[in-house]
């Protein structure tokens, strides 16, 4: 324990992990809030250039960038309806309405709280109970993604606004748009029509650009006369009350970012999507209504989704298997600096666990304290006149699809799908269900097509997998009572079995 | 965002040198720095060995290497944007071995016949694991059971092509009657953590993906696809159980740099120089050890001639397998 408290401490007491891991978090940050930097990116260019380094000093500087970056998209999110990363979409769509209430500041406060009580939450979860949450990670097998994908997509529902039907179909079409491109199961070109530009598909994240940036930009020049919203910026930490009230969602949301994040097969953007649906679903009386400015809509979002970054390291320290993208980058850090990353390194490397987690607490500490400096001067960025936002919106949009992959085709993507997505919005379709198709259309797709070719193609053999191990009978259950909610049968239901609410 | 800054100051540069670009002479290069494209994405194998060379190379060359992710279309992406590129040396592809099967798959009418192998930096072994919980002790067993519970028994993969697919392929061509439901993932990552969850029951892995998980015995090793027992490994090589493998080994997936064909010789000489130099650094090969890989270090017709081979052996197990979209002898592949 005295060793291991030991670990913990090396970069507490050791002045220049300190600062690298400050400089990290408040890098990462900004990184995080320009959509299209992805913190992956940033975490890669850094192994070059942390090379000759000590390993503990690039670990530190690593794990600052994460943390600090998964929180930063929720800061472009709040201010110009861009998600600086697809972890935080879901964050747009109850914080840019806060903006537009002049509640910018407040929305800001709150979700760098609930982001910084979520990594909490993930730090404790990856210090005590790391061995075990990464075994039964694993039991997940390709029909529960699916099934956790079905889940997600159920999300639909909340997201369609005023016609259900409307939202269906920007679903599907989300799905369609992913499946342009090389299926790499079969190598097969789908929806390329012979063009080799199409054959890296479309990203999600220039969808994602283009139908929250750009669209909005566009949709916003109806309105060039309306007064400029003043934001009030008296009162932007959140009061210990708000902190309080919001607790059990917050300790929920962050549970299900932890376990979706120590999934090796999803990350924080799908956490933030399943704790924003979450929220609407158990919270009875919001602040306001769901996508209308609702602080509940962004307290489970952002908590999830830094939870997800200490379940993203449980996985990756226990068994050496990335719990998402980021993790997957630090793993090949950790072999060019000499070190084997797999199920031994706790014992190759018996200090690495408990820096890491030293680490990511201080980083915890930095985003609370940068995160909550400089509020009233980022909140002033949405009373700027639109003259002057909207190009920068559109400029920003364009760097930011140039920078997913470094490919002009993404770009010509984001400013398509931001006209079309423009179109849709006029016609009262919303956006949202479209992102969520086109993140977890691929996830459905391609776990189902898994588990039928494992039961050789056959449909019974398919609906015995579907009972086959208790986690798969709970995403079940789970999505059959989802469904059934929303169906005149559940009140009779309801009635049958003595469920009172 | 120092990335994009320094990026934007290099696409400054680049403009100005463009009116002299042409002309530049030899002796000048590199001039400015060098712009180095990576067919995969961050985290992957590629990218790890490309950005532990980086830094050796820039030594060599006394210039920055800025390095950039171009994922997709298994790095058809990738290499078509450096084909598009000037011929001046200053673009440079790295790649993995799919290229030379884009002809084949029809995905491109590119392949590394359009470029130069500065070097050929490193290749991977495949070892053939099973679920740590398999009836299996050798690849003797693996045989034993397949043959006689046919399609029952469930492989990892990673899509047509891919690593496991290949020594499929191999494996069904040496033993009549080979036959198993292959299931797709998305890299060899996920399907060997599908492995260790018992979700698949068996698969061919690269020896450094594999290695740490044999180590811990949270799956286990039945032979190495090699003529030889890999250092730290005690599975025996396949050739001991099927002698047949001989004619396709070494085969693995590699990791090189290249530049456009029509590039300068006089340029091409000095980029090879530092690239050659760089792979056969203590440092990249200590890398090497650690990452799993075999450090390889050939360029130009040594490089070629391995490719080419490769190429041979992959296309026609492909082909004979019924995955090959275009014939390999319509190619002008020659088979082995």
């Amino acid at each position: 324990m005295e060793t291991a408290l030991g670990y913990f401490l090396i970069s507490w007491t050791d002045p220049r992990l300190l600062v690298l891991i400050a400089v990290g978090t408040f890098a990462g940050i900004y990184v995080g809030a320009i959509p299209g930097l992805s913190v992956t990116m940033a975490v890669s260019i850094l192994i070059s250039f942390t090379y000759a380094w000590d390993t503990n000093e690039a670990l530190a500087l690593m794990v600052g960038i994460y943390m600090g970056g998964v929180y930063g998209g929720a800061r472009t999110a709040i201010l110009l309806n861009i998600p600086g990363a697809p972890a935080a979409i879901a964050t747009a769509l109850d914080g840019y309405p806060l903006a537009k209430l002049g509640e910018a500041g407040k929305a800001i406060g709150i979700t760098t709280v609930a982001s910084f009580f979520g990594g909490f939450v993930g730090i404790l979860a990856l210090a005590i109970g790391a061995p075990l949450v990464a075994e039964i990670a694993l039991l997940f097998a390709p029909r529960d993604y699916m099934l956790l994908g079905i889940m997600g997509l159920l999300l639909v529902a909340s997201l369609s606004g005023e016609s259900l039907l409307k939202g269906i179909i920007a679903g599907a079409l989300g799905i369609l748009i992913s499946m342009v491109g090389l299926d790499t199961m079969s190598a097969q070109p789908r929806l390329t029509f012979g063009s080799s530009a199409l054959l890296g598909g479309v990203s999600y994240v220039a969808v994602m650009i283009g139908m929250f940036g750009i669209a909005e930009a566009l949709v916003q020049l109806h309105g060039l006369s309306a007064p400029v919203i003043r934001q009030k910026v008296d009162r932007v930490l959140p009061s210990l009350a708000t902190v309080l009230r919001y607790l059990p969602l917050s300790l929920r949301a962050s549970a299900l970012g932890v376990w979706i994040g120590a999934l090796p097969g999803a990350g924080g953007d799908i956490a933030a999507l399943m704790a924003y649906d979450h929220a609407k679903r158990s919270v009875k009386n919001p602040s306001r209504p769901f996508g209308k400015g609702a602080y509940e809509g962004l307290v489970a979002p952002e908590a999830a989704n830094n939870a997800a970054v200490g379940g993203a390291f449980i996985p990756m320290l226990t068994l050496g298997i990335p719990g998402d993208a980021v993790t997957a980058v630090i793993i090949a850090a950790l072999f060019i600096h000499g070190l084997r990353p797999g199920p031994n390194l706790m014992v190759d490397t018996p200090h690495l666990f408990w820096f890491t987690v030293g680490n990511l607490t201080l980083a915890n500490i930095f985003l609370l304290i940068f995160g909550l400096t400089g509020i009233r001067l980022f909140a002033k960025i949405v009373e700027v006149p639109k003259a002057v936002l909207l190009p920068i919106v559109i400029v920003l949009s364009v760097v930011g699809a140039y920078a997913i992959n470094n490919n002009i085709t993404d770009v010509y993507w984001a400013v398509g799908f931001g006209i079309f997505g423009y179109f849709l919005r006029v016609y009262g379709y919303q956006l949202g269900p479209v992102v969520l198709g086109v993140i977890l259309g691929p996830i459905v797709e391609s776990n189902f097509r898994r588990t039928m070719i494992a039961v050789r193609e056959s449909w019974i053999g398919f609906a015995l997998e579907l009972v086959s191990h208790p986690i798969t009978l709970i995403l079940l259950l789970g999505i059959i009572i989802s469904l059934l909610r929303g169906t005149p049968l559940w009140p009779q239901l309801r009635a049958r079995f003595g469920l009172r609410s | 965002m120092t990335l994009n800054r320094r990026r934007l100051f290099v696409s400054f540069a680049a403009c100005a040198l463009l009116p002299m670009a042409p002309g530049a002479r030899a002796q000048d290069f590199p001039a400015r720095p060098l712009q180095g494209t990576i067919q995969w994405g961050a985290g992957g194998s590629t990218d790890a060995v490309t950005r532990a060379v980086a830094p050796i190379v820039e030594e060599k060359l006394g210039q920055k290497l800025v390095l950039t992710n171009r994922p997709g279309g298994t790095g058809v992406i990738g290499l078509q944007y450096v084909h598009s590129q000037r011929a001046d040396g200053y673009n440079i592809l790295f790649g993995a071995e799919n290229p030379m099967l884009y002809g084949v798959l029809g995905l491109s009418e590119l392949s590394y016949d359009d470029f130069y192998p500065l070097v050929l930096l490193a290749r991977g072994t495949p070892v053939l694991v099973a679920r740590k919980d398999a009836p299996w002790a050798d690849a003797k067993d693996l045989i034993a059971h397949v043959t006689s519970h046919p399609d029952s028994v469930k492989m990892g993969a990673t899509g047509v092509g891919g690593l496991p697919f290949v020594v499929h392929a191999m494996l069904a061509a040496e033993v009549p009657g080979f036959k198993v439901t292959q299931v797709p993932f998305d890299g060899d990552g996920p399907a060997l953590t599908a492995l260790e969850g018992g979700h698949v029951d068996f698969m061919a892995a690269v020896w450094g993906a594999a290695r740490e998980r044999i180590r811990a015995g949270r799956i286990k090793a039945l032979a190495a696809i090699a003529t030889e027992k890999i250092e730290g490994l005690d599975a025996a090589p396949i050739t001991e159980t099927l002698p047949g493998f001989t004619k396709y080994l070494p085969w693995g997936p590699f990791f090189g740099a290249f530049v456009k064909k029509e590039t300068p010789q006089p340029i091409i000489a000095k980029l090879e120089k530092a690239f050659v130099e760089a792979a056969n650094d203590p440092r990249f090969k200590e890398f090497c050890a650690n990452f799993g890989v075999v450090p390889m270090g050939i360029s130009g017709k040594a490089a070629i001639d391995f490719m080419n081979r490769w190429r041979s052996v992959t296309a026609w197990l492909l082909a004979d397998a019924g995955a090959a979209k275009v014939d390999p002898a319509k190619l002008g592949i020659p088979r082995i």
